[in-house]
């Protein structure tokens, strides 16, 4: 079993709200994006924040070490908070 | 052999860094904006080489190329950026890395340096937007990041070219020492591809970055111990990680640029504001490069004479070379906004605003840069669309880019919108425009989403869509560099559709002008111009453009057009610009005066099916010419930009295939449907 999975019932950086911040537990290994995700910053530890969704609720930016980078919700649903 | 040319040759700085930590404006600064592009071959990736200013006196050539975020590409322009660094089939491996760093966002940085030097690469570290750094009151110890990663550090202020010194000074003292090195200090790409090495990497460079940050208004040369304790006090003053923090005025700005409803007006306002200053700053411009080539074309007229070579002068080399410059100033302009809203980090916002409708129809948020670009000239836009991850999303792109109205369309547009509405009456000329325009993004639309629900057979990839995108802070955008993108953007441009518009121009007049170049007529009784003009026709009407003509005239009449019309968009097939140039040379538009337009215009008006008194030009078949260039893929160089960037003939033929039929077809319709209700 994939240890990194995320489960449904799990709390992910796409459930989050304007101006929440968490820290990041995992990053969901089964999704394609996970290592670009890590690459640029998305590491279990970082605190993160939600600065802004557009008018779709997608993509959502997020504070991540003094960086702004904006993320599709998908791929936000594989941060896990 | 091989250790010769390393020894002998000029060394090599590649300068590389994640996209928007200042690479290019430091490039400008060492180059002095006097860099020649280059192909990577095998592709149309741009590199920008250039030799080093002489009065910073360092012999080398420095490299610029895309930025990347890692040694491990997931777009077409990363994997390029990263091929480069470690073997370009030209230059060679660079000599010198200098990576451009944001130290307000180290560690995000510092993880591709990290790469670069596991990998063996003698890596030299700029520091930029430390402009950025102080405003959070935090600065950063070159010192102890050099000693840390065992390179050399500097600081560079890219903007003023304060710090550039420094750099030179340790390229010298670099390249001094690559002399006495051996062969055997080979790059070899080692960097952490698994999870847990990437973590790792992570884990290291936090600490780095705890090391070498410090709380501004502490003098620099302060010793480790001392480093330590206001460290530590920091954690008291600041709350932990306050240096986390993205710049305070961005996050600000943000609030009211990505808001739900504000986001998109201002989104949508500043899309109509740059399209509009681009026609109204171009069309002096145009009206200025028009009336100079008539001015040329006329007076090469009058110098040579009536007699072949004054001819191909006038009509087939002067007018070919005013087709491609007329459009110039459109194209200039344009580039020039766009790069001032990229500097400013506007554009990275509009790509996340409209990634979820894009999305929706297959395409993806960085396809907006691209598409943008297309409304100048679709060449350098297919090339921009390298930033796209997903294959099916950029062949997707890249497949509709012909659709965006490119600045070549204008010229065949302004001639039309002129002949349907009169001049005084610039108002309905322009919202005429802007109508054309609507219809061309709307359709363009309607295809993409059309493909991509068919896309399965043709554009079969099970890629990852993705959107992973950094929004940079926002910056004052520098009005020099944008001019040196402008222009470089531009001349693609030039270089690349103006030899083809140009030799097809000649082509046409040869077409035109042979094999009857000197008809008898009957000259009893007639004046000297009457006599020119009765040969001019006489000769057209034998000529092998007619024969052309004639042959496709069956194809051309349900679209009320006759057989010279036929031959006009033949050769716009190679280039669109060059319809008008050669609906002047096919309906021998010798000058009376008037400019060009104006003579042509007369021309277009008293134009008649042969041997009839049946107008070719109505409001309804120049309805249907515009609908037909809104569709039509009439350019050369756009089929053999697509074939290169799509890897094969497949996509450029769908191209032409679909968009000719859809030209064809809604010109068929627009022009009958028109006559139905009444429109001549």
């Amino acid at each position: 079993m994939n240890k990194h999975k995320i489960t449904d019932n799990m709390k992910t950086a796409a459930d989050m709200k304007i101006g929440e911040k968490a820290r990041i537990e995992d990053i969901d290994n089964s999704h394609p994006s996970s290592h670009r995700l890590m690459e640029i910053g998305f590491t279990p530890g970082q605190e993160i924040e939600m600065l802004n969704k557009t008018l779709f609720n997608d993509p959502i930016s997020f504070s991540i070490r003094g960086s702004i980078i904006a993320i599709r919700k998908n791929e936000a649903a594989s941060i896990k908070i | 052999m091989k250790e010769q040319t390393t020894v002998n040759k000029t060394p090599l700085i590649a300068i590389t860094g994640q996209p928007n930590t200042g690479k290019t404006t430091l490039f400008n600064q060492l180059s002095g904006k006097k860099f020649k592009t280059v192909n990577y071959p095998g592709s149309t990736v741009e590199y920008s080489v250039s030799k080093i200013l002489s009065k910073y006196a360092v012999n080398a050539n420095i490299l610029d190329s895309p930025g990347i975020i890692s040694l491990l590409p997931v777009s077409p322009d990363e994997e390029l950026s990263v091929q480069t660094l470690f073997n370009h089939p030209e230059y060679g491996t660079p000599d010198i890395i200098a990576v451009t760093v944001d130290a307000s966002q180290l560690s995000r940085n510092l993880y591709l340096v990290r790469q670069l030097i596991n990998s063996g690469f003698n890596v030299v570290v700029i520091l930029t937007m430390l402009d950025l750094l102080h405003k959070k009151g935090f600065d950063i110890s070159d010192k102890k990041l050099s000693e840390i990663l065992k390179c050399d550090v500097v600081k560079v202020n890219s903007m003023t070219g304060e710090g550039i010194d420094n750099f030179l000074t340790s390229v010298n003292k670099s390249i001094q020492q690559l002399g006495k090195m051996s062969e055997n200090n080979s790059v070899k790409k080692n960097y952490p591809l698994s999870r847990e090495n990437l973590l790792k990497s992570y884990t290291e460079i936090e600490q780095i970055e705890k090391d070498v940050i410090f709380a501004a208004n502490i003098p620099e040369n302060i010793n480790e111990t001392d480093l330590v304790k206001i460290n530590k006090e920091l954690v008291v003053l600041n709350s932990p990680g306050s240096f986390q923090k993205p710049d305070e005025f961005t996050l600000k700005l943000d609030k009211i640029v990505l808001h739900k409803f504000w986001g998109l007006i201002i989104f949508f306002l500043t899309m109509l504001l740059m399209f509009t200053s681009v026609f109204y700053i171009a069309a002096p411009a145009m009206d200025l490069v028009n009336e100079a080539f008539s001015f040329l074309s006329e007076s090469a007229s009058e110098l040579l004479g009536d007699n072949w070579y004054g001819n191909l002068l006038s009509q087939g080399i002067i007018s070919g070379v005013g087709s491609v410059l007329v459009f110039l100033p459109q194209i200039l302009i344009l580039f020039l906004i766009l790069s001032l809203l990229e500097d400013s980090g506007f554009l990275a916002r509009g790509a996340m605003i409209i990634d979820k409708p894009l999305s929706k129809l297959g395409l993806n948020g960085k396809s907006f840069v691209p598409m943008l670009s297309g409304f100048a000239c679709a060449i350098p836009a297919m090339m921009a669309t390298r930033t796209i991850t997903n294959k099916k999303e950029r062949m997707l792109t890249i497949f509709i880019i012909p659709l965006m109205s490119c600045s070549a369309r204008l010229p065949v547009y302004a001639l039309l919108i002129a002949f349907l509405i009169p001049k005084e009456d610039a108002l309905t000329g322009g919202l005429t425009l802007t109508l054309i325009y609507i219809f061309s993004i709307v359709s363009s639309l309607v295809i993409a989403s059309v493909v991509n629900k068919f896309s399965k057979s043709f554009l079969r990839t099970s890629d990852n869509s993705s959107f992973i995108l950094e929004l940079p802070a926002y910056r004052k955008p520098k009005l020099a560099s944008s001019i040196t993108s402008m222009f470089s953007n531009a001349k693609q441009y030039v270089v690349k559709a103006g030899p083809v518009i140009l030799y097809l121009s000649v082509i046409l007049w040869v077409l035109t002008y042979l094999p009857n170049y000197d008809p008898v007529v009957n000259e009893t009784g007639r004046s000297e111009d009457e006599i020119v003009m009765l040969k001019n026709s006489e000769r057209i009407a034998t000529s092998y453009a007619s024969e052309i003509g004639h042959f496709i005239e069956p194809v051309m009449k349900p679209l009320g057009m006759d057989w010279r019309v036929g031959v006009a968009l033949i050769a716009t097939f190679a280039a669109r610009e060059v319809f008008v140039s050669s609906l002047m040379v096919i309906f021998k538009v010798t000058d009376t005066g008037e400019d060009n337009q104006n003579s042509l215009l007369s021309a277009m008006q008293n134009a008649t099916f042969e041997n009839t008194e049946i107008k070719i030009f109505t409001p309804a078949t120049t309805a249907g010419l515009i609908v037909f260039f809104v569709f039509a893929l009439q350019c050369l160089s756009t089929v053999a930009i697509s074939k290169k960037e799509t890897g094969g003939w497949k996509i450029p033929l769908m191209q032409i295939v679909t968009f000719t039929f859809i030209a064809y077809i809604s010109a068929f319709i627009t022009v009958n449907g028109l006559r139905f209700f009444g429109v001549e």
